[in-house]
């Protein structure tokens, strides 16, 4: 992997071009100024702000611990594998890192036995789980902003958790006039990238469940008891448009939201049998997306699946970080996050190992824990993450040369100590 | 430096026209070599009474990429019913109609095969295509490049622009996303449904650019062409699926204007009319056309009865035969203004009339085909089943009784009337080698692949003869990839990680210019992202080596 980290950067007003590691569109038409600290041009995007206040203009420095005590790599890592090697069921979960990174991870679960869960799971298996029973229909950037000319956005204003999205999205000036409708969210103050739209919000008819049954089921022709004049309106609009796209946020919507899912699903569906229509989900956040396309090709099933003596089991609900941990049914936890210190493990007694961006210091700090500080793709190296939409991978070039190694490095480093204990175990 | 002697086998090496003689095969680091029969080597296998070929060579499989991820995604009930590996080489990976990366190494090594090539990339899912190789272990892979229904070249076409731009855009292309080919699916069809347009046949009008998919098939052939690709170009023609769409499979061979194409899963594109229930058989009419235009070379597409899920980048009649799914679920996308996607699980089922003419058609399109060098064995894996079925394939080829037996149990007005009953021909051993090793090295440009002579990539399978050519094929005694044992009496011994094999083609980079200006007003990734560089690929490939092919010629022209 080429970069370029010893040339200094150049005048802080212009910076670098850079690729944001730290929400899943991966803006790289942005710049990063490196000195005096990281500082995004262009974009007044408070995610990435945000993120980048934990960096600075050179590598942190920051040292393995065991049980709190400052330990070489060597040590931390003969520790780590002493742990999960003695472990019965380890859980990985977090696995905020990137394609190498997970690569490295899954040889490591299968080393060990472990179970597989991502730090935002919970939104992961909304769209999963829709995915796997019924199927989506999904757009990508580029075509949203060529084609759409109706964006429908439900039950978020997308520019809280996504603040680029619309700008991304921007239409092409040779593309149709869009207008985008908030139903049930409220439009940002100051949204880049609307400029050249019309918008309108309306409420929901009840909740998030009864607004998109009400629209499915209109759709599809049915009669329905209620009528709401603005949703009527919109489904008018929905079936005289040449390009809708349906945007949701997999993370904002209530329990059970993978039904909401699936409504949205019928509605594109139906849509599509007379006009075009599409779906685009928002989240995948923290390597999320990333971590479930390793895990999925790599072994056939998608996250929130054990590596275990009978087999791959994948259980998209009794796999969840929380419920393992309340129920007692791992004991030892690998936790992984390399983008932020504010991504921290869940509470637990536990034996610890954290991979970690070196803000995390303090959460493996007790007895029986592990921290090995890790470098961020992105700012201290190379590294490829996957956008939103799914099929594009970005590559990460670091900033500045980091001192600490990659998640890869060390998750490779602690499978490779494992196996040599195996077989000298297995020599005597 | 290693060497080794496979001792006293029966060749089958048609690409050096060798049927059976007996001899030895001398291999020297990971090259095939003539020893000297005193010669010592570090480590000789008796091998007489085997059989001895190259390593299979699929050269269209779906086995990497976004929509093959996506299918493994749509499909948990495929990949629940698995067992951990009793090998402690193998990694944990399940699957039977989409494996994971690595149980598709695995398992392709095991049945003899070292080389697959993904056949429908989308340039804008490039890296993820690559890693998804790299991480199918053992085999040498690589990957065609979807266009035809990008924008960008439907615009090109549409505004008449200079076709030495189009050929420029073209190697730009091929050199951005280091493929070893381009594919056409379904030309300007793709782009098409995402202005609403149903159907597209090869003379109509595109609905916004007005311009026809003969015009995309020639203009890409001519391309490839120009810029010395070795493959032709890999077509997948209009209407797939649809009865009667042997009209369009034909007017797609007449548009390549006796320039090279190679029609990629037949099977699905040589249907006809005829009978009550207005679908038929159109093997010997596709048949003709196939033998009478030699710069036409196909692979077949055969469908086996079961579960699997079909993936493609056809997103128009993948919609179209959604609701003909089993289960009843479906993914579809548009992407990035370069390509689409649709999965449909489907169950092909023996008592299913089409579906028995289907698994008809294919085998009367292996067997009405005179010239072995231009058809390749494929199920269009797993369109039509999945590549472990290759070895039952295999054998009904082969033999006739068995085929026979296997028609007796299918519909019955497919098993009384199919055009097959009345094809007598089985395949010989050398032409089973052409149709899964030499002919798609040929076809691909691998001088040094498919081909067990001097100077050959020691990529190697042994088989212990047995009349059941199913079980023959499915055990191999010995694979060799590169010179190193990988796997023994069908059990995996090393599992190296595979090559990349990619092209450098030239084109005028003042191309450059213009695609930079029109990702930056239409795309939504940054232009320097949009090529793949060596070093890149070599982390996308999972640290395999960088296998750039010759071109033919000198390599395009300036």
């Amino acid at each position: 992997m080429t970069a370029n980290p010893a040339s200094p950067p150049p005048a802080a007003a212009t910076g670098r071009p850079w690729t944001c590691p730290f929400c899943p569109l991966c803006c790289d038409g942005f710049s990063l100024a490196a000195a005096p600290r990281p500082t995004l041009i262009g974009s007044d995007c408070g995610r990435a702000a945000a993120a980048l206040s934990h960096f600075g203009a050179a590598p942190a420095s920051a040292t393995a611990r065991v049980d709190g005590r400052a330990v070489d790599h060597r040590s931390a890592v003969a520790a780590a594998a002493a742990i999960l090697g003695a472990s019965a069921q380890p859980l990985f979960a977090g696995l905020a890192t990137d394609v190498a990174g997970m690569r490295a991870l899954y040889r490591l679960a299968n080393g060990c036995g472990a179970i597989l869960d991502h730090a935002n799971g919970d939104a992961l298996m909304v769209s999963t789980r829709a995915l796997q029973d019924r199927g989506v229909f999904y757009t990508t950037l580029a075509e949203i902003r060529n084609r759409a000319d109706l964006v429908v956005c439900l039950g978020t204003n997308a520019t809280d958790h996504y603040p680029e999205f619309f700008r991304r999205t921007a239409p092409a000036a040779d593309a149709p006039a869009r207008h985008v409708v908030f139903v049930g969210a409220c439009m940002a103050a100051s949204v880049p990238g609307l400029e050249a739209c019309t918008t309108e919000e309306i409420g929901f008819a009840g909740d998030v469940f009864d607004t998109v049954a009400l629209i499915a089921a209109r759709l599809a022709g049915r009669r329905t008891a209620a009528s709401d004049p603005a949703l009527d309106a919109l489904i008018v609009r929905m079936q005289a448009a040449r390009y809708t796209v349906v945007v949701w946020e997999s993370s904002s919507l209530p329990a059970q939201g993978a039904l909401v899912a699936e409504a949205i699903q019928r509605i594109v569906n139906t849509l599509n049998r007379t006009t075009r229509a599409a779906a685009f989900c928002l989240g995948g956040g923290d390597g999320g997306y990333t971590a479930n396309q390793v895990m999925t090709w790599l072994s056939g099933l998608p996250l929130r699946t054990g590596v275990h003596m009978r087999g791959l089991v994948h259980e998209p609900q009794r796999y969840a970080t929380a419920r393992l941990l309340a129920q007692r049914a791992v004991d030892a936890l690998l936790w992984v996050s390399a983008f932020s210190p504010e991504l921290a493990p869940p509470d637990t007694g536990l034996p610890l190992v954290v991979l970690g961006h070196p803000g995390l210091e303090e959460a493996a700090a007790r007895a029986n824990s592990v921290f090995i500080p890790v470098s961020t793709p992105g700012i201290g190296s190379a590294g490829h993450l996957f956008r939103a939409d799914g099929g594009v991978v970005l590559p990460l070039v670091p900033i500045y040369a980091d001192t600490l190694p990659g998640v890869a490095e060390v998750a490779a480093d602690i499978a490779a100590n494992i196996a040599a204990a195996r077989a000298e175990g297995g020599a005597r | 430096m290693s060497t080794l002697r496979l001792k006293g086998g029966r060749i089958i090496d048609p690409a050096n026209g060798i049927d059976g003689e007996v001899r030895d095969i001398g291999v020297r680091d990971g090259r095939i070599v003539a020893l000297h029969p005193a010669e010592k080597v570090d480590r000789e296998f008796d091998v007489s009474g085997m059989v001895v070929m190259a390593g299979g060579i699929d050269m269209h499989t779906h086995i990497g990429g976004g929509k093959v991820n996506l299918a493994r995604m749509l499909l948990p009930e495929d990949h629940r019913a698995n067992r951990a590996p009793d090998n402690p080489l193998e990694l944990a990976s399940a699957g039977c109609c989409t494996p994971g990366t690595l149980a598709t190494g695995y398992r392709y090594a095991e049945m003899g095969y070292t080389a697959a090539f993904e056949p429908a990339m989308a340039p804008s899912n490039a890296r993820h295509a690559h890693m998804e190789m790299g991480d199918t272990p053992i085999l040498d892979h690589g990957a065609y490049v979807m266009l035809g229904n990008d924008e960008l070249m439907l615009r090109m076409l549409a505004e008449g622009q200079d076709f030495e731009r189009i050929r420029d855009y073209v190697g730009w292309t091929i050199h951005a996303t280091r493929a070893m080919g381009v594919k056409v699916v379904n030309p300007g069809g793709i782009s098409a449904f995402k202005f609403n347009q149903r159907k597209l046949d090869v003379d109509e009008d595109h609905t916004h650019w007005r311009i026809t998919p003969r015009q995309v098939v020639q203009t890409l052939a001519r391309a490839l062409t120009e810029l010395g690709i070795p493959h032709p170009l890999h077509i997948h023609a209009s209407n797939l699926g649809v009865p009667g769409n042997i009209g369009s499979t034909l007017a797609t061979i007449a548009a390549l204007e006796g320039l090279r194409g190679h029609l990629t899963h037949v099977q699905f594109h040589a249907y006809g009319t005829e009978g009550a229930r207005k679908f038929s058989s159109a093997a010997r009419e596709l048949a003709e056309a196939v033998n009478a235009n030699p710069n036409v070379s196909i692979d077949v597409g055969q469908i086996t009865f079961g579960q699997t899920v079909t993936a493609s980048g056809d997103t128009m009649r993948q919609h179209a035969n959604a609701d003909l799914g089993s289960p009843r679920k479906w993914i579809g996308a548009d992407i990035e203004c370069d390509a689409g996607c649709g999965i449909v699980p489907f169950r092909y089922r023996e008592e299913s009339f089409v579906n028995a003419l289907q698994w008809a058609i294919g085998l009367e399109l292996f067997l009405l085909v005179d010239d072995p060098w231009r058809v390749v064995l494929t199920t269009d894996h797993p369109n039509g089943g999945p590549f472990t079925s290759y070895p039952h394939l295999i054998r009904l080829l082969m033999d006739k009784s068995f085929r026979d037996e296997q028609l007796a149990k299918l519909h019955p007005e497919v098993a009384v009337n199919a055009l097959l009953r009345g094809i007598g021909r089985e395949l010989s051993l050398n032409e089973i080698a052409i149709m899964t090793r030499a002919a798609p090295a040929r076809l691909l440009g691998l001088a040094d692949r498919g081909q067990l002579g001097e100077g050959a990539a020691a990529d190697i399978a042994v088989y212990r003869e047995d009349p059941d050519r199913e079980a023959m094929f499915t055990t191999p005694e010995y694979v060799f990839k590169d010179g190193e044992l990988v796997v023994q009496r069908g059990r995996l011994v090393a599992t190296p990680v595979g090559g990349t094999h990619f092209l450098e083609p030239e084109f005028d980079p003042a191309i450059e210019r213009m695609l930079a200006k029109y990702a930056d007003e239409h795309l939504a990734t940054a232009w320097r992202h949009a090529a793949i560089g060596r070093d890149e690929l070599c982390a996308c490939a999972n640290g395999g080596r960088l296998l750039a092919c010759p071109l033919h010629g000198r390599g395009g022209r300036k």
